[in-house]
C-alpha cells in the first residue's frame, strides 16, 4: 500500500494537471454561469411573460435532467445542428447552462424573500430598471445567497467528474489513467478524493470568510 | 388658507394632493382627500391607525397607485405625462419626479450593504450623477448637522434605531428635495430616541423647508406644524392650524382622537 | 435526403448519401425503456438502504455516541465532496485489491448507498437538532423510555419536517445516477449514447431519455406530495 502511494506521488504531477483542469473548469463554470444567473433571475422576476415563460422552461428543464446528459446533448448531439466543440468546451458549455439554471433559482428564491423596504427606498429616491437592480437589489440578494451559491459551486466541483467519461483531462479522468497503468486504484482513487476533499474544504473556508463579512452588511 | 406670501415662484404650492382616492381590494384607505403643502411650510397629517395616513404619503410618490385622483408636485402631475392624467409617465419620467422628493420611513429603510455615508451618497451620485466629491462633501455636512460624522464608515446594522432615522433623514437631503415626505418616522422608535430626531425635524422645519409629516408625535405638530390635517377612515375630517386645531377641536372624532392621545 | 415518417412505432430508414444508415428501432426504444428500469431499480435500492442508514448514522451523531462523533463526521464530510464517478470507481476498482470481488451491479449500488447515506444523514441531523426539546422532556417526565419517545412522538413528525429535503436528495441521486456507466452498467443514459452512435442521430434518444428523467423525477415529486397528504390526515 505503501509503495502504491510512492507510485502516485511519482506522477504526482499528472495528478495535479488534472487538479488544474478541474479547478479550471470548476471556477469558469461558476463565474459564468453566476453571470448569467443573474440576468435570468431578472427574467424570471419580470412583469413580462414573453420574458418568464421560456426562462423559466429553461430553469426546469435543467434542474430536471441529469448533467451528463446534458453534457452529451452538448457534445454529441449539437454538432448535427451545427455546434461542434471539443469535449473539453463542451464540458464548460454544459456546466455553464446547467449551473445558470441552478443559479438563477437561487437569486430567484432570495430576492422572493427579501424585505420590500430597501427596495421601496431604492424607487423612493429614484432608482429603476436596470440601476435599481444592479445597485440596490442584486448586492443584497447576492450577500444573502454566499452559503447557497457555495453548496452550488461544490455540485459544480463534483459534476466536472462526469466529464471524464467524454474524455476530458480532469482530475478523475488523470487518477483512472494513473490507476489503469500502475494498477494502483485503492491510493489513486484515494488521492483524488482527498484533493477534491481539500477544494470543497477551501470554498467552505470562502463561505465562512465571506459570511462574516456579509453578517454586518445586512 | 396660504396667501401670497406662502406661494412658489411660479405661484402654485410646492405639493398638491387633489381628490386622492385609494382602494385595496373592498377596503376604501382613501377617499377624496385633498390637501396642499406650500413652500416653507410644515403640514402634519393626524389620525388614528388604519386612517390612511401613510397610504397617503405612498401615494404622493406614487410608491402607490391611486386609483383616483391627482398629485402635483410644482406645475409636474406625479405619474402622468400630462396634466390631464391620460398619459402615464415612463418609469424613467416618475423616477425623475421621485427625485424631487425626498422621503423618510417609519422604518428607516436604509441599504444594509452600504456603510452610513455611502448610503447618502448612493443616490446623489447614481440617480442625479453628482460627482463623488461633492457628494461627499455634502454627505458629510449633512452626518455633521444630525450629530453622525463619527459613524460615516459604520453599517447600518451597528446602529440604533434614532441613529438610523437620522440617517434615513440625512439620505433624503442630500437630495436636496423639493419637499420632504416623513413617514411617521418616529413610530418604530424607542421612547428615548425619540427626542433626537425631532430636534433634528423641529430644525428643518425652522430652516424652512417644505414638509409633510404624518405622525403620532401631538407635541411636535403642535409646535412645529404650520397646518394640521386630521384624516379618520380616508377622509379628511378637519383641516385647520395648530392652534385651533388642539385648542377647540371642531368635530367629535377629532375630540374623541385628542382624548386618547392627549398631549402633556 | 429526407427523414422517413413515423410508421407505427418505427422511424423509417433515412438515406445518406446513397448508404443507409439504421434510424431509431422498437428494439432501440426497448433498449432505452430496459435503461430506465435498471436506473430506476439501482437508485431506489440505494434510497432503500441509504435512508433508514442515514437516521442510523443520524441518531449516533444526535445522542453524541462517542467513538461515533468522528467516524460518522469525517465520513460524512469525505463521501459529501466526493463526486459520483470518482466513488464509483474507487469501489469497483480497489475493493477487488483487497480481495473482494464485486461485479458491477453490486459496485452500483455500493458507490449510490455510500454516496446517499451520507447526504441523508445530514437532512436528518438536522431535522433530529431542530425538534423542538419539550416535546422530548414531557415524554420523558411521563416516564416514556427513550425507544418509545423516539418512535411514537419524534419520529412520525421529524419525518414528516424532512420529507421534502429526503425527496430532493433522491431526486439528486437519481440526476446522479448515470456515473454508474463507469463501473459498466448501462443505465437509459448510457443506453442513449449507444443507440445515438449507433444511428448518427443522437438527439431523438436523448430526447427520449430527458423525457423519462423527467417523468421519474414527476413520479418521485407526486409521491412525495401525497406522503404529505396522508400524514396531514391525522
Amino acid at each position: 500500500m505503501i509503495r502504491d502511494f510512492s507510485i502516485v506521488l511519482e506522477n504526482m504531477d499528472r495528478l495535479l494537471v488534472g487538479l488544474m483542469n478541474t479547478v479550471l473548469l470548476s471556477t469558469t463554470g461558476i463565474f459564468l454561469s453566476l453571470l448569467i444567473g443573474v440576468a435570468f433571475a431578472a427574467a424570471l422576476m419580470s412583469e413580462n411573460r414573453v420574458v418568464v415563460r421560456p426562462t423559466r422552461a429553461l430553469v426546469d428543464t435543467m434542474r430536471c435532467i441529469p448533467f451528463l446528459l446534458l453534457a452529451y446533448l452538448v457534445y454529441y448531439a449539437l454538432p448535427s445542428l451545427g455546434l461542434n466543440f471539443d469535449n473539453w468546451t463542451s464540458g464548460l458549455v454544459a456546466i455553464v447552462i446547467y449551473n445558470a439554471g441552478y443559479m438563477a433559482e437561487i437569486l430567484r428564491g432570495v430576492w422572493a424573500q427579501l424585505p420590500r423596504e430597501s427596495i421601496d427606498a431604492g424607487s423612493a429616491f429614484g432608482f429603476y430598471g436596470r440601476n435599481l437592480y444592479l445597485r440596490i437589489i442584486l448586492p443584497q440578494v447576492v450577500l444573502a445567497a454566499i452559503p447557497m451559491i457555495g453548496n452550488q459551486s461544490i455540485q459544480v466541483i463534483k459534476d466536472t467528474a462526469f466529464l471524464m467519461i467524454i474524455a476530458v483531462p480532469e482530475l478523475t479522468h488523470a487518477a483512472s489513467s494513473i490507476q489503469s497503468k500502475y494498477y494502483v486504484p485503492f491510493a489513486a482513487f484515494i488521492s483524488a478524493v482527498a484533493l477534491y476533499w481539500a477544494m470543497c474544504s477551501v470554498i467552505e473556508a470562502g463561505v465562512r470568510r465571506v459570511e462574516r463579512i456579509a453578517q454586518v452588511r445586512r | 388658507m396660504t396667501d401670497a406670501a406662502d406661494r412658489d415662484e411660479d405661484g402654485l404650492p410646492t405639493l398638491r394632493v387633489l381628490g386622492l382616492t385609494k382602494t385595496f381590494g373592498d377596503n376604501i384607505v382613501l377617499d377624496g382627500v385633498s390637501l396642499s403643502v406650500s413652500k416653507g411650510k410644515t403640514v402634519c397629517v393626524l389620525g388614528p391607525s388604519g386612517s390612511g395616513k401613510s397610504t397617503l404619503l405612498r401615494c404622493v410618490n406614487w410608491l402607490e397607485r391611486p386609483d383616483q385622483g391627482a398629485i402635483f408636485l410644482g406645475s409636474t402631475r406625479v405619474g402622468f405625462r400630462n396634466a390631464g392624467g391620460g398619459i402615464l409617465m415612463t418609469a424613467r419620467e416618475l423616477a425623475q419626479v421621485r427625485a424631487r422628493m425626498g422621503m423618510v420611513f417609519q422604518h428607516f429603510n436604509l441599504w444594509p450593504h452600504l456603510t452610513v455615508l455611502e448610503n447618502i451618497i448612493e443616490a446623489p451620485m447614481h440617480v442625479l450623477r453628482r460627482p463623488r466629491e461633492k457628494a461627499v462633501h455634502t454627505a458629510e455636512t449633512l452626518l455633521k448637522r444630525v450629530g453622525l460624522i463619527d459613524k460615516r464608515n459604520d453599517f447600518p446594522s451597528r446602529l440604533s434605531g434614532g441613529q438610523k432615522q437620522r440617517v434615513g433623514i440625512a439620505r433624503a437631503l442630500a437630495m436636496e428635495p423639493e419637499v420632504l415626505l416623513f413617514d411617521e418616522p418616529t413610530s418604530a422608535l424607542d421612547p428615548e430616541t425619540v427626542g433626537e430626531v425631532i430636534a433634528v425635524m423641529r430644525t428643518l422645519s425652522a430652516e424652512g423647508r417644505t414638509m409633510l409629516v404624518v405622525t403620532h408625535e401631538m407635541q411636535f405638530a403642535r409646535e412645529t406644524a404650520n397646518e394640521i390635517v386630521f384624516i379618520d377612515r380616508g377622509r379628511i375630517v378637519e383641516k385647520s392650524a395648530p392652534q385651533l386645531f388642539f385648542a377647540s377641536p371642531q368635530t367629535e372624532r377629532a375630540r374623541q382622537f385628542l382624548q386618547r392621545y392627549s398631549v402633556r | 435526403m429526407g427523414a422517413g415518417v413515423l410508421k407505427g412505432g418505427e422511424w423509417a430508414i433515412r438515406r445518406t448519401g446513397g448508404s443507409v444508415i439504421p434510424a431509431m428501432t422498437s428494439a432501440d426504444f426497448i433498449s432505452l425503456l430496459q435503461g430506465a428500469a435498471v436506473t430506476v431499480a439501482l437508485s431506489l435500492a440505494g434510497i432503500v438502504i441509504g435512508v433508514p442508514l442515514g437516521l442510523s448514522l443520524a441518531i449516533l451523531l444526535w445522542r453524541r455516541v462517542p467513538l461515533a462523533q468522528l467516524i460518522v463526521k469525517t465520513y460524512v464530510s469525505l463521501i459529501r465532496a466526493t463526486p459520483l464517478v470518482t466513488l464509483g470507481l474507487l469501489i469497483y476498482f480497489a475493493l477487488p485489491a483487497i480481495g473482494l470481488q464485486i461485479g458491477p451491479v453490486t459496485a452500483a449500488i455500493l458507490t449510490l448507498a455510500i454516496n446517499t447515506t451520507a447526504f441523508n444523514c445530514e437532512i436528518w441531523r438536522a431535522g433530529l437538532t431542530d425538534f423542538p426539546k419539550d416535546q422530548i422532556e414531557s415524554a420523558q417526565a411521563f416516564g416514556m423510555s427513550w425507544p418509545h419517545t423516539f418512535r411514537r412522538i419524534m419520529l412520525p413528525q421529524v419525518a414528516r419536517t424532512c420529507l421534502p429535503a429526503l425527496v430532493n436528495e433522491m431526486t439528486l441521486l437519481l440526476k446522479g445516477s448515470p456515473a454508474i456507466a463507469v463501473v459498466g452498467i448501462v443505465d437509459v443514459t448510457r443506453a442513449a449514447v449507444r443507440i445515438g452512435a449507433n444511428t448518427y442521430e443522437p438527439l431523438p434518444p436523448f430526447l427520449l431519455a430527458t423525457a423519462l428523467y423527467a417523468a421519474i423525477v414527476f413520479v418521485f415529486v407526486r409521491a412525495q406530495r401525497w406522503l404529505e397528504g396522508s400524514s396531514k390526515a391525522r
